[in-house]
């Protein structure tokens, strides 16, 4: 169980001699609680203490690393069943199977298309991750041709998966400098499966048929000494793995269960695309940490990828709307133009006053790093010069025939100097937004 | 150019400026204090001045009624002069007391052109005045060191040093150029006769004057509290540990920015600086020399001054810029200011007196809480506590004697009538009662003074909003509910409530609380509740596990600590377990200048208290707005209140 | 091993939308939501009694911009809001609907209470689904229409909205005289929310008929906002907060068909994949993802996603 401050702050000298970096012992342990820091920035901490306070930082979930270089993915070691307890760390990994019983060009062009799955949105990069060779066709040569295959025309990492040690190791044979994930050890052929993670230091993934099984084997294999493990509970109704995998996850984060404390894969195929969409974006948002799936349409991985970056983006992160130039109503030449900073709470108290005033106007959002008027203004965040500069390429001049902007009254003291700086007339508009409607009905006019 | 002639009233204070200027720099010539809150902007409209004569040229305004214009009203800073005028100051804009000046205070006023020191009551002792080895920021020695012989030949500094350190430890000793130049010739025509002045100054204890004969029975200090707002002086007899006065005034850097951001900016700008410094000094001398000469003291006699503030305010005062407070990520030029001679920044004491500043935590938790907390004895407690500070920047410190933690919530003006429609600090005529008697709609109010009615201050903001929850006149959100009483009505700024009919009031006009006021106040109370949450939750702790909740401020005496639970500005907990304790921050300067062991705790006290940003603490923006609903969005967070509304 | 099971301390509210004859409307069906004693699907520690439904919209005019892929499956009925509503039921098998008042707002055709008024009455003719009535979405007009509609359905036991902070007065007032439900809404903000729940409730109307929109965003469009005030809600809920325990509604479709990534041609971004498919599937996404985070209603547009989320709904409700 995670410590509190004041828990670990008892451990530490208390001599407030800063030479962690912090002010105070204090400061030093909450950032320690908050996962801020570590424990040797402090040198003057007894062993006993350090014992103490490692054995409670030991993460419930172990990461798990494939693949190496910059397309290198790392899963697992989260932390809270919620996303608004602090973050989710690890986005779900995404994956592509790709059979060897196909034909090679069909082989090859799945991979290219594969290698197309990568969109720009809102200035991020999403893009599939991992492509899952599957031996089909139990035939150990063909697997490595379509290892080979995959290696050479793809820069993802990769997962082999087979029931057959001898094709597996064929495979990690070609690939295992790149750190491929291994699936996997069954029931029937755990040490066969174990010896090959180990000789060639790759991660494994634990098949169980149901939880019970998985338990079993996941102490199992632990036990022989493989630390990099991925666990699979096997495939039910999308009812059933849901709360299959919500078991997984609390009893590794809540109960601290170490046999389940690692990441978990989960292979999707539905009757059509809608189907396995979805049941590919249930797993990404309760609690798969890899999943795999037949379909590579862009339009079929588009809405997934992007489901993924949504629910593991911070949420501690200050909330922000895209800076940029707003219509409220249908605005036109003549219609008024605010501004206010980048921060949604902002946003969302300006904007619906806008409305209510029933006045369309433009509202200009400023980059301000989402912090709220005075904030940002005090922290010289949202300054005349860069209002300057966001009328500038928000092209206003062009959208209305006047020349006048309005500012938040809690910043009219930036009037004169935005005046030079724009070479607009500034007004100053009420302070909160409840005195918008008043002033854009009463003395805009 | 051509020059006009202004005459403000009731004061009738002339002054001659070029036409063209505008009123309030005018008003600020003439020494006269308007309140000007947006810096002269036209947005507060706080600056409404009256023109009896004369022509002006005014800018349109929406910040004046229809009424107010047909009088004769304007906005001092949207209006220029031309030719003679005369200008009637009403009394919502001065920004002074009514007091009626003394022909002392009259002709102080005439050494700096800043307001006059009004008398303050000492302040509420505070409840556990704790007690401190005595051992003052200057100490004075009466010596008679024997006279040199062929035997006993060291020289006459180390004679002085010798007889200085029977029976005492003083390890490290030193004495200026300056002194020592004299010395010899002082001994010898003062009959070996003198004495010493020792400074404590930093780790060293410095000689600061040697003097001819025993003047032990002289030695004073002062304490200062730099207000952002206010500035609080004692004089303080430091031998026999006695407070001999108090006195006060506003902070003229008001003029320059009610807030101590905008003072930072307004500082960035060429000579700004210069003259935020030499007006805080001004200041404090003249409120240092108004009490010196009504105790028949000569300046001479003071040999030290102890002052705490806020960061910002300890920059200015030593004329550090303070331009990186505001800027990520934050740091200040020093937390610990080292001691150093008063004469150097402006102070006028004794030539060799010194200064020494308490010290700050962080750019937005300055020496005034390390004082404050001092003071209260927060630090010395072995459960946690809590100290709030109910003022502009609105601080919070949670400790015991092991760890504090602190944490600026930035409450905004309203404690002290800022943001107010009618808001006035805690001074004569502010209503600090209010009681609403729901079956007869009829409201008792009681004021500061007992006088006639000129405004609300924060405590009786307070009292106001929890009364028209408790009367079935304002819901949850804070909106009025009009059906309830004859007295909401809508106002030229929204819905309002009317507190005082204008026959009644001191100002002619009808006194209201308006829902924006109230809105202002949810704001302030949210922030002081929620950041005091984010700090219990930081290190683990709720407010069950509280000992003892000291309230400090402006208002903390005047403060009803069931009426702040009403509202969700204090948490829900029994009210023995809260005490007021007035201005701690003077209190704990004091305690400072009086005892080098207090000292040294407030740097312990400063040395280990963590400061917590509460900007960067995710949760605080969701407790904010939870807290934003009365008293709580969370009802269950206060019992009592529960019981109360239902 | 043992199971890690959750005891919660309350429930969600269970709410009952439309009237039969025996209950004074007439109505052939209702529908029931809430009542949940667990998190989403989480069958093992509780019982989820009813399935989250899907209520599919109606306008009441021609909804001015929606991509052709849409308006494609409704034909020439967009127009009518009785031909729509019919087609639904009939083909779709839609058995809740959403009408939506769009005609009322000043921006489009600033169309009376009165009309809207006689709209709804012509569909609760028509169709004998329960019915979810929405006004333009413009707090102060809604404040006209809200309590002629209301009273147009008397009885049937109508969910009704949006109540905003802005109106909430006049809306809690109409539903509560007309027997019906109401929809609260606030901006992604949970306190918001609950704030508002308790300022209906203060106004004597009972928090069992009440049902919450935290506000929805589309997949890639504050989705995750959303997502998790839902489930700090759902949480607060089975903690045992009254004032948070109410079932919650997301527009889905509203949302979503706005989408860049729903609307844009194939010329535009020829990347992204078939427009066809390409919106139906943000649609599915979007609305599924709401039911991982607690959603009790999914108010949505195209026949084709409806009906894939309704598979999804029936699969989640296994419990193995
Ligand atoms: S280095 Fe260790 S002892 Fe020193 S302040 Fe940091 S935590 Fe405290
Ligand atoms: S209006 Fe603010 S100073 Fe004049």
């Amino acid at each position: 169980m995670a410590l509190t401050g004041l828990e670990i702050y008892k451990h530490l000298p208390k001599t407030n001699c800063k030479k962690c970096g912090f002010p105070t012992c204090l400061a030093f342990a909450m950032a320690l609680a908050g996962k801020k820091t570590s424990l040797d920035k402090c040198p003057d901490i007894t062993e006993e203490a350090k014992l103490a306070l490692e054995s409670a930082s030991q993460p419930p979930m172990a990461t798990v690393t494939m693949g190496v270089g910059e397309n290198q993915v790392e899963v697992g070691g989260e932390t809270v069943l919620f996303r608004h307890e602090k973050t989710f760390y690890h986005p779900c990994a995404i994956g592509i199977t790709l059979s060897d019983s196909l034909e090679k060009e069909k082989i090859i062009e799945r991979i290219e298309k594969v290698n197309k799955l990568k969109f720009e949105r809102v200035g991020m990069f999403l893009q599939v991750n991992l492509i899952a060779i599957s031996n089909e066709s139990n035939n150990p040569d063909k697997f490595c041709d379509a290892v080979k295959s995959a290696t050479e025309k793809s820069n993802l990492p990769l997962i082999l998966i087979s029931n057959n040690p001898q094709a597996l190791e064929a495979g990690l044979k070609i690939c295992s400098e790149r750190k491929p994930l291994i699936y996997s050890a069954k029931e029937d052929n755990r040490e066969a499966m174990v010896d090959l993670a180990k000789k060639y230091s790759c991660p494994l993934v634990i098949y169980g048929k149901n939880l019970e099984e998985l338990d079993s084997l996941s102490q199992k294999v632990v036990a022989s000494g493989v630390k990099d493990v991925v666990l699979d509970p096997g495939t039910r109704s999308l009812g059933g793995s849901v709360q299959d995998f919500t078991q997984l996850r609390r009893l590794a984060l809540k109960r601290g269960y170490r046999p389940f404390g690692y990441p978990v894969i989960t292979f999707v195929n539905g009757s059509d695309p809608y189907q396995e969409v979805s049941m590919a974006a249930t797993f990404v948002a309760k609690y798969a940490n890899i999943v795999v799936l037949d379909r590579i349409e862009p339009e079929e991985i588009l809405p997934l990828v992007t489901l993924r970056q949504n629910i593991y983006t911070d949420p501690q992160k200050p909330i922000m709307v895209e800076p940029k130039l707003y219509e409220v109503g249908t605005p036109n030449e003549n219609s008024p133009l605010l501004v206010t900073t980048n921060f949604s709470l902002t946003f969302f108290t300006v904007q619906p006053e806008i409305e209510a005033s029933k006045v369309p106007s433009y509202l200009l959002i400023v980059e301000a790093e989402g912090l709220s008027v005075l904030t940002a203004w005090a922290a010289e965040k949202f300054t005349p010069e860069g209002i300057a500069e966001a009328m500038k390429k928000a092209e206003v001049e062009k959208k209305l025939s006047h020349k006048k902007i309005i500012i938040p009254g809690y910043v009219a003291v930036m009037k004169a100097k935005l005046e030079d700086e724009s070479g607009w007339e500034v007004l100053v508009g009420p302070k909160e937004g409840s005195g918008i409607p008043k002033y854009l009905k009463g003395t805009w006019q | 150019m051509e020059k006009c002639k202004i005459i403000f009233y009731p004061w009738k204070k002339e002054v001659t400026v070029p036409s063209g200027t505008d009123l309030l720099t005018a008003a600020i010539r003439a020494g006269v204090n308007i309140y000007n809150s947006c810096g002269g902007e036209g947005v507060c409209g706080r600056c409404k001045v009256i023109v009896r004569k004369g022509e002006v040229i005014t800018e349109p305004t929406g910040r004046l009624s229809a009424k107010e214009k047909k009088k004769g009203y304007v906005l001092a800073c949207r209006t220029t002069c031309k030719g003679r005028m005369e200008i009637e100051v009403p009394p919502e804009s001065r920004l002074e007391g009514l007091e009626i000046l003394t022909e002392e205070a009259k002709a102080k006023r005439l050494v700096g052109l800043y307001t006059p020191a009004e008398e303050v009551e000492k302040g509420p002792e505070v409840a556990l005045e704790r007690v401190f080895t005595h051992g003052p920021l200057s100490t004075k020695l009466y010596l008679e060191p024997s006279p040199p012989t062929l035997e006993d030949n060291v020289g006459d500094l180390e004679r002085v040093y010798r007889e200085i350190r029977k029976g005492r430890e003083i390890p490290i000793m030193q004495m200026g150029l300056a002194n020592i130049k004299k010395l010899s010739k002082l001994l010898r025509d003062s009959s070996w006769k003198v004495t010493a002045t020792l400074g404590n100054r930093n780790e060293t204890t410095e000689v600061v004057l040697i003097e001819p004969g025993d003047t032990t029975n002289k030695n004073y200090g002062v304490a200062v509290d730099v207000g952002t707002t206010t500035i609080v002086a004692y004089l303080v007899n430091l031998r026999e540990r006695q407070v001999l006065g108090a006195k006060a005034c506003y902070n003229p850097q008001v003029d320059f920015g009610e807030d101590v951001i905008s003072r930072i900016i307004f500082a960035q700008e060429k000579d700004r600086l210069e003259k935020l410094h030499h007006v805080v000094i001004d200041a404090i001398n003249n409120l240092i020399l108004g009490m010196v000469m009504e105790h028949n003291l000569t300046l001479n006699d003071i040999n030290g001054v102890a002052c705490a503030g806020n960061t910002t305010m300890i920059h200015l005062l030593l004329r550090v810029p303070p331009e990186y407070l505001r800027k990520e990520p934050y740091v200040s030029t020093a937390g610990f200011m080292p001691v150093i001679r008063a004469a150097e920044v402006g102070i006028k004491i004794n030539p060799r007196g010194l200064l020494c500043c308490i010290p700050g935590v962080s750019s937005y938790v300055g020496g005034d809480i390390t004082a404050g907390v001092l003071a209260s004895g927060l630090d010395d407690l072995s459960t946690p506590g809590l100290f709030i500070d109910l003022g502009t920047n609105g601080e919070v410190v949670l400790g015991n004697k092991d760890w504090l933690v602190c944490c600026s919530t930035s409450a905004g003006p309203c404690f002290e009538g800022g943001g107010i429609k009618w808001g006035i600090r805690a001074m004569k005529g502010a209503i600090q009662r209010v009681e609403i008697n729901p079956s007869k709609d009829k409201v008792n109010l009681c004021t500061i003074g007992k006088g006639k009615p000129k405004g609300i201050c924060g405590a009786g903001l307070v009292d106001c909003v929890a009364e028209l929850m408790k009367s079935g006149r304002l819901n949850r959100a804070g909106k009025l509910i009009s059906e309830s009483s004859k007295r909401i009505r809508e106002g030229e700024d929204g819905w309002e409530f009317l507190l005082v009919e204008s026959k009644k009031s001191l100002v002619d006009q009808d006194i209201v609380i308006t829902e924006t006021d109230i809105k202002n106040l949810i704001h302030s109370k949210g922030a002081i509740y929620s950041g005091t949450e984010v700090l219990l939750k930081r290190v683990g702790l709720s407010f069950q596990d509280l000992e003892q909740v000291f309230v400090a401020g402006g208002l903390g005496t005047a403060l009803d600590v069931e009426k702040a639970i009403m509202i969700g500005l204090l948490p829900d907990l029994p009210p023995e377990k809260f005490t007021f304790i007035g201005n701690s921050a003077i209190a704990g300067t004091r305690m400072c200048l009086l005892s080098h062991e207090a000292m040294r705790k407030a740097e312990k006290i400063a040395g280990k208290m963590t400061y917590v940003d509460l900007s960067t603490e995710p949760e605080f923006m969701n407790n904010y707005t939870a807290s934003l609903f009365l008293p709580h969005t969370d009802i269950n967070l206060f019992p009592s209140v529960k019981k109360l509304i239902g | 091993m043992e199971k890690a099971t959750e005891k919660w301390a309350s429930k969600v509210n269970q709410l009952i939308i439309g009237a039969t004859q025996k209950e004074g409307g007439t109505r052939n069906s209702v529908i029931k939501v809430g009542g949940a004693t667990t998190l989403p699907f989480l069958h093992f520690e509780g019982v989820i009694p009813n399935s989250p439904v899907i209520a599919m919209e109606v306008w009441d005019m021609e909804p001015p911009d929606w991509p052709a892929v849409l308006k494609e499956p409704f034909g020439d009925v967009l127009g009518d809001p009785v031909e729509w509503a019919k087609k639904c039921v009939n083909e779709y098998g839609a058995d809740f609907l959403c009408l939506r008042l769009a005609s009322t707002h000043p921006d489009t055709k600033n169309n009376s209470p009165e009309e809207a008024a006689t709209t709804v009455k012509k569909v609760l003719e028509v169709v004998s689904v329960p019915l979810m009535i929405i006004g333009c979405n413009q707090a102060e007009k809604d404040t006209e229409v809200i309590p002629a509609v209301s009273e147009a359905a008397r009885g049937e036991n109508c969910l009704v909205g949006i109540a905003v902070e802005a109106n909430y007065k006049t809306i809690t007032a109409a539903c509560q005289s007309d027997g019906h439900s109401i929809i609260a809404e606030s901006p992604i903000d949970i306190n918001l929310a609950k704030q508002l729940n308790i300022l209906i409730s203060d106004m004597s109307f009972p928090p069992e008929k009440i049902i919450m929109h935290p506000a929805t965003g589309a997949l890639g469009y504050g989705l995750e906002y959303t997502y998790s005030i839902m489930e700090r809600s759902r949480l607060a809920a089975l903690q045992g907060d009254k004032m948070m325990s109410m079932p919650m509604v997301n527009f889905v479709g509203q949302e979503v068909w706005r989408a860049k990534e729903a609307k844009a041609s194939e010329q535009e971004v020829p990347e992204w994949g078939p427009i066809a498919s390409r919106g139906p599937l943000w649609e599915v996404t979007t609305a599924v993802s709401y039911l991982q985070a607690g959603a009790d209603i999914l108010v949505m547009c195209h026949p084709k996603a409806i009906d894939s989320v309704k598979k999804v709904i029936e699969e989640l409700m296994k419990k193995e």
